[in-house]
């Protein structure tokens, strides 16, 4: 089972806190967007192992888009 | 009213283990810096003379004197580290907080008789007059614990004139008993001048037997002829006069309790004196706390220490407010007023001590997809947008209706700003704000969580609404000014950028001068900073904010000058209504 960590709002990512293949339990930081100067991070839904990391810092993100899955 | 208060919704999660581990450094950093507010704390507390000397002296301190008077548990400092003036001394030389004596919520005030015999200073006037303002707002006793030795002379011009000057306590003492207001003096030590005034402007006085007051002192009766200068015969003679006035000093318990009556009651003890004035307490009018309570008074459903890890110490970071609100309220439970309109804000009713006040904040993060309705850019938490204001508005008013006291708590950037903004009658809105919250006539007290910046600090219940608001706590995290330092050095300099740019020259000088505002705007919003120049009344722990709203709520209600039958009130129905209504669409 996976599920998909998708980017609440539009931003620029400014720091990746977990690599692919890391454990993660529920409420653990994954990453940070960056949006109106503030800095919102965003947290694992679910304890797993992140399969997948679909951002790189620096990138900008539109709402909804697909930041990372976790198995 | 049981029904609607007795049981509220409950509010806040938990704790899970994932937030725990990713606050942990946040923890460690509010601990750190919570370390450098106590040792500032203790720096004031631990100025003058030592505790021993005093006491070797037959006297107790100030600090020992509020101890034994104050109810154990109920001490809720205020200004400690106010001194806008810098004082070599490190203080205002008066201790001043909220207390409990015999049961009843007082503004209590003393003298720091290890500092200069408790002399004045400057800033101190302003410190008294924050007092003087506080027990008018909550209409509650002031209690003076008096000994103050005069002016501190070579610094006269700073403090003893002028229209905040030293005099001015004397008149809001007036005021205050106008009001209705008792100010009730524990007398000790020598009081000469000013001290004397101190003495005589309360309502009742309490004495130690030892203790005077007088228009002029030994000091400076020998020196009221001058004389074009002085010689050393004249210095002869000075000895001499001061030595007789020594030996007998003006307006002492015998002239002021035996003879003019000004001394209502003359103590042998030092203590003597505080036990008459608790005694005294005991008459003054005050409700039964049961009399307002909407339920019994219920700890929060989480420990307080989690707010350590939930309020980010790194500026940018959003979090949940709610969550912090959930562990500072009775139950864990509140009623939410106008849930999803204006989300940037939350409004509510929750209780403190089973007391019924209102709680308003900002709450951070990203807003949703078409928010605010009238922009086409997105909207952040921490801002003020058009939805916000008008339910601040509403719920004020609505509050002023039902005589709620209200608890700001304030994490704000500012408005929103731009064309569209005004158009969207924000700058409208927001003085409108300030309208509501004059007209309520509530007493409110403020938290500033982190930010307050521009004029959103002052439309959320803001000190400058001087006739409401109490009292404003920083926090470790907090941070007062108009704008962030870098904005105001982009606005300050930006045009004299390209100016320097047009003529062609080096843009090095211009940058230095940016950074150094930028630097001065850090160094001028620090809590300390605030803390000493006023711009908050006592930086908290954070742990420590529910017992602030304890006091404040049980102050509040203890002797209102108007009052709401709670089955009269409309704001719990209104919510009730709205939420039903919200669940069959």
């Amino acid at each position: 089972m996976s599920e998909d960590v998708l980017a609440p709002l539009s931003g620029k990512i400014v720091s990746l806190s977990v690599e692919p293949g890391a454990a993660v339990e529920e409420d653990d930081e994954i990453l940070v967007i960056e949006a109106m100067k503030m800095e919102t991070p965003i947290f694992a839904p679910c304890s797993g192992i992140v399969s997948k990391i679909a951002v790189k810092e620096g990138d900008a993100v539109e709402e909804d888009d697909l930041l990372a899955v976790i198995e | 009213m049981k029904s609607y208060f007795e049981n509220m919704a409950p509010f806040g999660k938990a704790l899970k283990k994932g937030t725990i581990k990713r606050t942990q450094n946040n923890y460690e950093q509010v601990i750190e810096a919570e370390k450098q507010i106590s040792a500032a704390v203790d720096e004031v507390k631990n100025a003058g003379l030592s505790e021993e000397k005093v006491n070797q002296r037959g006297q107790m301190t100030v600090w020992q004197r509020l101890e034994y008077i104050v109810d154990p548990g109920t001490w809720t400092p205020l200004h400690t580290l106010f001194n806008p003036a810098d004082n070599v001394e490190g203080t205002t030389n008066v201790i001043d907080g909220l207390g409990k004596i015999a049961g009843k919520w007082a503004v209590v005030i003393g003298f720091d008789n290890k500092v200069m015999a408790g002399a004045w200073l400057p800033g101190q006037s302003e410190n008294i007059l924050r007092a003087t303002d506080l027990a008018k707002r909550l209409n509650i006793p002031l209690v003076w614990l008096v000994n103050c030795s005069g002016a501190k002379l070579t610094e006269q011009e700073k403090f003893y004139a002028n229209r905040r000057g030293s005099g001015t306590p004397f008149f809001r003492h007036a005021e205050l008993e106008q009001e209705g207001i008792p100010v009730l003096a524990a007398i000790y030590g020598t009081n000469p001048a000013g001290g004397g005034y101190q003495s005589i402007s309360p309502t009742v006085l309490f004495a130690h037997e030892k203790s005077n007051m007088a228009v002029g002192g030994a000091g400076i009766v020998s020196g009221m002829a001058p004389r074009g200068g002085f010689t050393v015969d004249m210095a002869e003679d000075l000895v001499q006069k001061a030595k007789a006035h020594q030996a007998k000093p003006p307006g002492s318990v015998a002239t002021h309790y035996d003879h003019t009556g000004f001394f209502r009651f003359v103590y042998k003890e030092e203590k003597q004196v505080l036990d008459g004035v608790r005694e005294y307490m005991k008459k003054l009018p005050a409700y039964d706390p049961e009399f307002f309570r909407v339920t019994r008074p219920k700890a929060p459903a989480f420990d307080a220490e989690d707010v350590m890890r939930l309020l980010p110490m790194a500026s940018k970071t959003v979090y949940d407010f709610d969550d912090i609100l959930a562990r500072l309220v009775d139950g864990s439970e509140h009623m939410e007023y106008r849930p999803g309109y204006g989300p940037e804000i939350y409004t509510g009713l929750c209780k403190v001590d089973g007391f019924l006040v209102a709680c308003i904040g900002n709450r951070q993060g990203y807003l949703g997809k078409g928010y605010p309705e009238y922009a086409d850019y997105p909207g952040m938490g921490a801002k003020l947008y058009r939805q916000g204001l008008l339910k601040m508005n509403e719920f004020v008013t609505l509050c002023g209706r039902d005589r709620i006291p209200v608890i700001w708590f304030q994490d704000t950037s500012g408005i929103d700003v731009g064309d569209v903004a005004e158009k969207a009658e924000l700058l409208g809105l927001g003085q409108s704000l300030i309208y509501s919250i004059q007209q309520s006539g509530l007493p409110m007290m403020l938290a500033i969580l982190r930010k307050g910046t521009a004029a959103a600090h002052y439309v959320m219940g803001g000190p400058q609404a001087n006739r409401n608001n109490a009292f404003t706590l920083g926090t470790c995290a907090t941070e007062i000014c108009v704008m962030h330092g870098e904005t105001a050095a982009v606005a300050t300099y930006a045009r004299r950028l390209v100016k320097e740019k047009e003529a062609g020259r080096d843009l090095e000088p211009v940058v230095e001068k940016m950074n150094a505002l930028a630097q001065k705007y850090k160094d001028t919003s620090t809590p300390l900073y605030c803390a000493k120049q006023g711009m908050v009344d006592e930086v908290v722990r954070l742990a420590d904010l529910r017992h602030y709203m304890q006091s404040f709520a049980g102050a509040a209600y203890q002797n209102p000058k108007s009052i709401c039958p709670q089955h009269q009130m409309i704001l719990p129905r209104i919510i009730r209504d709205y939420a039903a209504a919200k669940e069959k669409e």
